[in-house]
């Protein structure tokens, strides 16, 4: 059996085992499920994705988690225009619907938050109003009447969340669920209650599914794995339950769910697998949903991001289908490249776009692929070029690469010309900096598709470049000024560092200082890289927290653990004023005192500036216009390709200029 | 003495260039998020419509955005569409009804943004990153130096379709011109880096632009820096010659000044309650000595007095009040009629003002339920049928139940235990420099007094007490009581609550550790406190950073210098895991350094809990059970922070 075989869940078959899970999106308009979402989710079922489970809605007005956050009162017409789409795709689509009781959020509502009693939220720190018995009763009864409101629309079912945001989560938890009363006594009994109300409502037919967060990481209070096996146990021979996405993390664990690269991808797949041990057979055998089975299927998630460790999932009993969320963010076709997996383009499990728990609410994308998200603005269509040009690409960093490729896509004759040994640039530099090696599979994969295009790679190329009628700027970036009086002590910048080969055989006990003026990836894991090589690393920044800028991959919290861990010295609220002969002087931004730490080495991990342009480039991208990331690389590789055609070749250009 | 006798300065009218003002109190530009899809909406109307039927002098919007390669924030009014324009004509008939006039700032960021919106590379003098924001921009090239001019043509000439009597230039703050004025962001070699005379050149060629556009008709002023605070940054010295600069053009009607930049120094310019008011006025002091059109001046006026003063000592010709027009839009009119004492004082407290724009939410306020909320709102109808309404506490929920169901026609009475309003309000302004807190309880307490809700202090509420005043609807006010965390034995007793050291109840001396698990005033502020009363003192946080949402009020640069000023010590990633006396009575404190998991032992004298409260809630679900009609409201429901109090009872006052 493979994920591509069918799977009955429920009344419904879906046409393969791959999920395309419920995510936050900031596509809605407004709390509605918009054409953005629409197009978003068609695009995955275009792509051969097996079963659609779209963005949580709120089920009840005291939720209002996240401005976007979609309330199912005003989702239907948006939940009936993706049945549709999902549907003519060959897919099914199924309504996440939830409730974050204290996770929420009162800025939108004005309200209070509700939850099972009074413990804050770990990051709002808000404390919520413990929910009274006609406060419970209206949460069970908006889930009725949102699942109700789902079937109307045309969709295949719903999946309810009991994961990590959750209320029903805040009920089955001994961390947030102090009750002195029956939903306290039984904390399952406010699970039992929501899911039996939502079968009721939806019959035997629609799926009914279930998001069970099975490892809070919390073992002193929290739910452990053999009591969520338990728990699904229960529930599902109370109410008859399709399928259970096996996830993890609660309120200590914001990051655990959706993870970074700094995680091993199938982190879940056991914990799935103890969990499938446990339903198995279980299922409903009395009252008016009572099956004779199947038992509740098991869907296993967790930084599963390719395909063969999804078969191997599968094939070793661990689940009977998988979640494949980010790969299909960054690969909408993941499914219908099954079969050649190297053709898929690889989830960097980076966090950096596709993460969008932010109040600035960023639309949902991804580095490697800004279309997804951008369905409706900017989607990438390759046309067959009408009159194929000659195209030089200067430069063999990512952005390059993707001009390089979707030019040779649509037919142009193109060359690449690279100065270095090798091709990726600064992604594959980045990638060699501790926790970060994920980010070279871009670079790989970007180099694999250009051969196989066509594209002329020419690596070591120092020369000036031939004669086209179209030169695209992809040379990157060179280090920017220190900006400080150095003297003595050897400063280099981060990517050179990274590069030399000398780079991981720093002497032991070697003191080092690292300068971290953007707060991202870079300086962090600099300095896990040099303190993995046994330096003494001390850590520069203007900031109140190391690595500043990682909140919204969820590394923020985790990387101050690793550098606490490895022994980095953390000089917060400090801003570099000279390197000297014995180290970096540095100020205390808000104390104005000044220390020196001693250093035999400076790493510089400061923004960088624009390389100089290529001569006769006909446009710049990425780097080169401005040193920024692999989203906007990307981005500007894929534009200036498409643009070609619009793009003045040399001999056009004397013609009106002459 | 007339009504306005008292103020010498504030009701002379001022000539604008072209427009005549009948006052000198502006509602200066201010970020406002009510923008939706890059269009201007009714709250924008009808919040600078509260604002001009209020009496301000000049109302200048909020920005409006020159080019689409700038979008650093998402509800930014995006002015070079054409699409804004039904949207300006009704801001500008909703403030024109009320004789006022009004004015576009028009602005593009520059490198102070990021391309998070517009998936476009951010554009700047110089690749330069921003310190907020950290992406490296693209220097523009000449020919994009022209689209920008040409922007701010396109958007004047927006503008003024849309009826507005001017525009204002932004170029403080967050502005691509401020960019170009500044040598700490342009590093440029041509004709527009180098001198001051080149750094100002882009300003001029807008000037110049944009008074073609709009002809001789319409004001034009512009906003300059007079100190960014930073290293390298555009200094006094600078601010004074570029203001000469734009005064010889002849072009210029007003300028308008403010200190500090959006990104690096918001703290200066948005400064909260300790900053004291009038901080700023160095600047255009400098600037007016120079310069022969009439200059605005900003910073923390929250009293038409203190307007009036910065006039009549020749700082600045018109006064900017936004914060204090936020709070109460009839600041003018109040002060016009000699009615100041009226006036709902800004608190500088910027919990729900600055505090929501960071956060991309709407404007709002922490004691003016409707500011944000103006198109939203109808004007109050008297009951028909007048109920007598019981209160129960005298904290801001209470208060503003009371104020609400008052301004309703209903007979409010209000109960309260102590002998004083204000409840937590009362302690957390006893606190050196946050003695502006309390001044909401002043605000609400003669908002009560003018509508004739009657008090009874020291007053225990049961059940029996609220029968015998046999009211109709029972609002419940009476907030919540510290509570003893489980590791903290209740025989322990240098272990106390904040609010028992703010009471005068426990006098920790020595080495204190303070534990902070709110994030907020409350560990910082009895830190401040006990450091000045001599101890010894550690803040000690389970989060990554104690008093964490001081960021959003911008009081985070504040408590960090005072901290380190008075040696304050700053501990995070630490979770109480245990406390016992030692014999000579000191308390160890276990602490757990949650990254790592170990634990050690720590002395000291005294361990003051800033920890969550427990909600007072047993009167509200005794007369539940006794079936009298009862709501409650702020910390008795969930203990938050005071905005929630007033929203609750605003809400709950007009539902009766």
């Amino acid at each position: 059996m493979s994920l591509l075989t069918p799977i009955q869940l429920g009344g419904r078959a879906a046409k393969n085992r791959v999920m395309f899970g419920p995510h936050e999106t900031n596509l809605g308009r407004d709390r509605a499920i918009s054409d953005r979402h629409v197009a978003y989710y068609e695009r995955r079922a275009a792509g051969g994705c097996g079963i659609v489970v779209t963005e949580e809605a709120s089920v009840h007005v005291s939720d209002w988690p996240y401005e976007r956050a979609p309330f199912s009162g005003d989702c239907f017409e948006g939940w009936r225009l993706v049945a549709n789409a999902v549907h003519s795709q060959g897919a099914l689509a199924i309504a996440a619907l939830g409730h974050a009781g204290g996770q929420g959020s009162s800025a939108y509502s004005q309200r209070e938050l509700w939850a099972p009693s009074r413990v804050p939220d770990v990051n709002s720190r808000e404390v919520p109003k413990w929910m009274e018995t006609v406060d419970i009763a209206a949460v069970v009864e908006g889930f009725a009447a949102a699942a109700a409101l789902a079937r109307s629309a045309g969709l295949d079912g719903v999946e309810i969340n009991a994961g990590q945001f959750s209320l029903i989560r805040q009920f089955l938890s001994g961390l947030t669920n102090h009750r002195g009363d029956e939903w306290g006594s039984d904390r399952l009994l406010f699970a039992r209650s929501v899911l039996r109300a939502v079968r009721e409502t939806l019959g035997d037919d629609l799926v009914v599914g279930l998001r069970l967060s099975c490892d809070e990481l919390a073992p002193w209070a929290g739910i452990v794995p053999d009591a969520a096996a338990d728990i699904a146990v229960t529930l599902c021979e109370a109410v008859r339950i399709d399928y259970i996405a096996v996830v993890r993390g609660s309120i200590f664990t914001a990051s655990a769910t959706r993870p970074d690269m700094h995680t091993a991808p199938g982190f879940n797949i056991d914990l799935a697998r103890q969990v499938r041990a446990a339903v198995a057979g279980r299922v409903v055998t009395s009252g008016p949903t009572a099956v004779s089975g199947p038992t509740a299927a098991v869907f296993a998630q967790g930084s599963i991001v390719d395909v063969a460790m999804a078969e191997a999932a599968l094939a070793s009993g661990a689940c009977d289908g998988v979640e494949m969320t980010r790969a299909q963010i960054a690969d909408a076709d993941l499914v219908a490249k099954w079969a050649t997996p190297e053709r898929i383009r690889p989830c960097l499990l980076c966090n950096q776009t596709c993460q969008v728990r932010d109040p600035r609410n960023p639309l949902v994308t991804c580095v490697v692929d800004p279309s997804s998200g951008h369905e409706l603005d900017e989607p990438l269509v390759i046309a067959r070029a009408a009159r194929p040009r000659s195209v030089a690409v200067v430069g063999g960093g990512v952005a390059g690469l993707e001009a390089a490729r979707v030019a040779a896509m649509a037919g142009h004759t193109v060359s690449l010309f690279e100065t270095s040994v090798s091709l990726g640039g600064m992604a594959v530099t980045a990638s060699k900096a501790s926790g970060r090696h994920r980010l070279a599979l871009i670079a790989r994969w970007l180099e694999a598709e250009c051969r196989l295009f066509g594209v002329a790679l020419n690596t070591l190329h120092g020369g000036t470049v031939l004669n086209a009628d179209v030169t695209i700027d992809a040379r990157g970036s060179v280090a920017g000024p220190l900006g400080i009086a150095s003297t003595g002590t050897p400063v280099i910048d981060a990517a050179a560092w990274l590069s030399q080969s000398t780079a991981l055989s720093i002497g032991a006990d070697e003191p080092v200082v690292v300068l971290d003026g953007i707060g991202g990836p870079i300086g962090v894991s600099i300095a896990e890289t040099l303190a993995h090589a046994g330096a003494v690393v001390h850590f520069v920044t203007i900031d109140q927290v190391a690595g500043n800028e990682l909140a919204r991959t969820g590394d923020l919290a985790p990387a101050n653990v690793r550098l606490q861990q490895l022994g980095v010295t953390r000089h917060l609220r400090s801003i570099a004023r000279a390197v000297t002969v014995e180290g970096v002087e540095i100020e205390h931004r808000f104390s104005g005192n000044r220390t020196v730490i001693p250093a035999s080495l400076v790493i510089d991990a400061n923004h960088r500036l624009p390389s100089p342009s290529a001569t006769g480039a006909t446009v710049s991208i990425g780097d080169a216009v401005a040193p920024r990331t692999i989203l906007e690389a990307i981005l500007e590789g894929r534009r200036a390709a498409t643009s070609i055609a619009d793009i003045a070749t040399p001999t056009q250009r004397a013609s009106v200029m002459s | 003495m007339s009504a306005t006798g008292r103020y010498r300065y504030l009701f002379n009218p001022l000539q604008l260039g072209p427009i005549t003002l009948k006052n000198r109190v502006v509602f200066s530009a201010h970020l406002t998020n009510y923008a939706a899809d890059g269009l201007p909406t009714q709250q924008h109307a009808a919040y600078y419509e509260a604002r001009a039927k209020g009496g301000a002098g000049l109302i200048i919007t909020e920005e409006h955005s020159t080019h689409p390669t700038d979008w650093p924030y998402e509800k930014l009014i995006h002015g070079f569409h054409r699409e804004v324009i039904p949207g300006y004509r009704k801001i500008t008939e909703c403030v024109h009804r009320h004789g006022t006039p009004i004015l576009a700032q028009i602005n593009h960021n520059g490198g102070q943004a990021s391309s998070m919106y517009t998936r476009l590379p951010v554009w700047a003098p110089s690749p330069v990153a921003d310190p907020l924001f950290r992406e490296v921009p693209k220097a523009v090239d000449l020919a994009e130096i022209a689209e920008i001019i040409d922007g701010y043509r396109l958007v004047a000439e927006h503008c003024i379709e849309g009826g507005f009597d001017g525009i204002e230039l932004q170029c403080s703050h967050s502005s691509i011109v401020r960019g170009f004025l500044s040598p700490a962001t342009n590093k440029r070699t041509d004709d527009y880096g180098g001198s001051l005379a080149n750094r100002a050149r882009l300003l001029l060629q807008i000037v110049a632009a944009v008074r073609k556009a709009i002809g001789p008709d319409k004001a034009l002023g512009v906003r300059l820096c007079g100190d960014e605070l930073i290293d390298g940054g555009t200094t006094i010295d600078d601010a004074v010659e570029i203001a000469k600069l734009v005064d010889a053009t002849g072009q210029v009607d007003y300028l308008n000044t403010s200190i500090g930049v959006a990104t690096a120094s918001l703290f200066m310019i948005e400064a909260s309650m300790h900053i004291p008011p009038g901080y700023a006025l160095f600047i255009p002091s400098a600037l007016r000595a120079v310069v022969d059109i009439p200059v605005i001046g900003v910073g923390r006026f929250k009293d038409p007095l203190q307007a009036d003063r910065a006039i009549a000592e020749g700082h600045c010709d018109l006064v900017g009040v936004v914060r204090g027009q936020i709070a109460d839009p009839d600041f003018v009119a109040k002060a016009r009629a000699g009615e100041s004492e009226a006036t709902r004082l800004c608190l500088s407290c910027n919990q729900e003002c600055v505090g929501r724009m960071g956060l991309n939410r709407w404007l709002g306020c922490i004691e003016n339920p409707d500011a944000g909320r103006e198109s939203l709102r109808s004007p109050i109808m008297l009951s028909s049928k007048p109920k007598n309404v019981l209160v129960i506490g005298a904290g801001p929920g209470g208060l503003q139940s009371a104020i609400s169901a008052a301004e309703h026609g209903h007979n409010v009475t209000v109960l309260e235990r102590e002998s004083l309003p204000g409840g937590q309000v009362r302690h957390a302004a006893s606190i050196p420099n946050r003695a502006e807190f309390g001044d909401i309880v002043r605000n609400q307490m003669t908002a009560c007094t003018s509508l004739g809700v009657k008090f009874q202090f020291d007053t225990d509420a049961t059940v029996s007490v609220v029968r015998s005043h046999a009211p109709d609807h029972v609002v419940i006010a009476t907030g919540a009581a510290p509570s003893r965390p489980w590791w903290a034995s209740s025989d322990l007793e240098r272990i106390v609550d904040v609010l028992d050291v703010l009471r005068g109840d426990a006098n920790p001396a020595g080495r204190v550790a303070v534990l902070d698990e709110l994030g907020f005033h409350h560990a910082p502020s009895i830190a401040e406190l006990l450091a000045d009363r001599g101890c010894s003192v550690e803040v000690i946080t389970n989060g990554m950073v104690v008093g964490q949402d001081l960021g959003i009020t911008l009081d985070m640069e504040g408590w960090c210098m005072r901290a380190a000023s008075k040696g304050i010590a700053q501990t995070t990633d630490m979770v109480p895991m245990g406390a016992a006396a030692t014999h000579d009575g000191d308390i160890d404190l276990q602490l757990m350094h949650h990254p790592t998991g170990s634990t050690t032992p720590h002395t000291y004298d005294w361990v003051v809990l800033c920890v969550p409260m427990i909600p007072v809630e047993s009167l509200y679900f005794e007369l539940q059970s006794a079936g009298v009609s009862v709501q409650r409201v702020g910390d008795c429901v969930a203990p938050r922070r005071a905005h929630a109090a007033v929203i609750d009872g605003s809400r709950v006052g007009a539902s009766l």
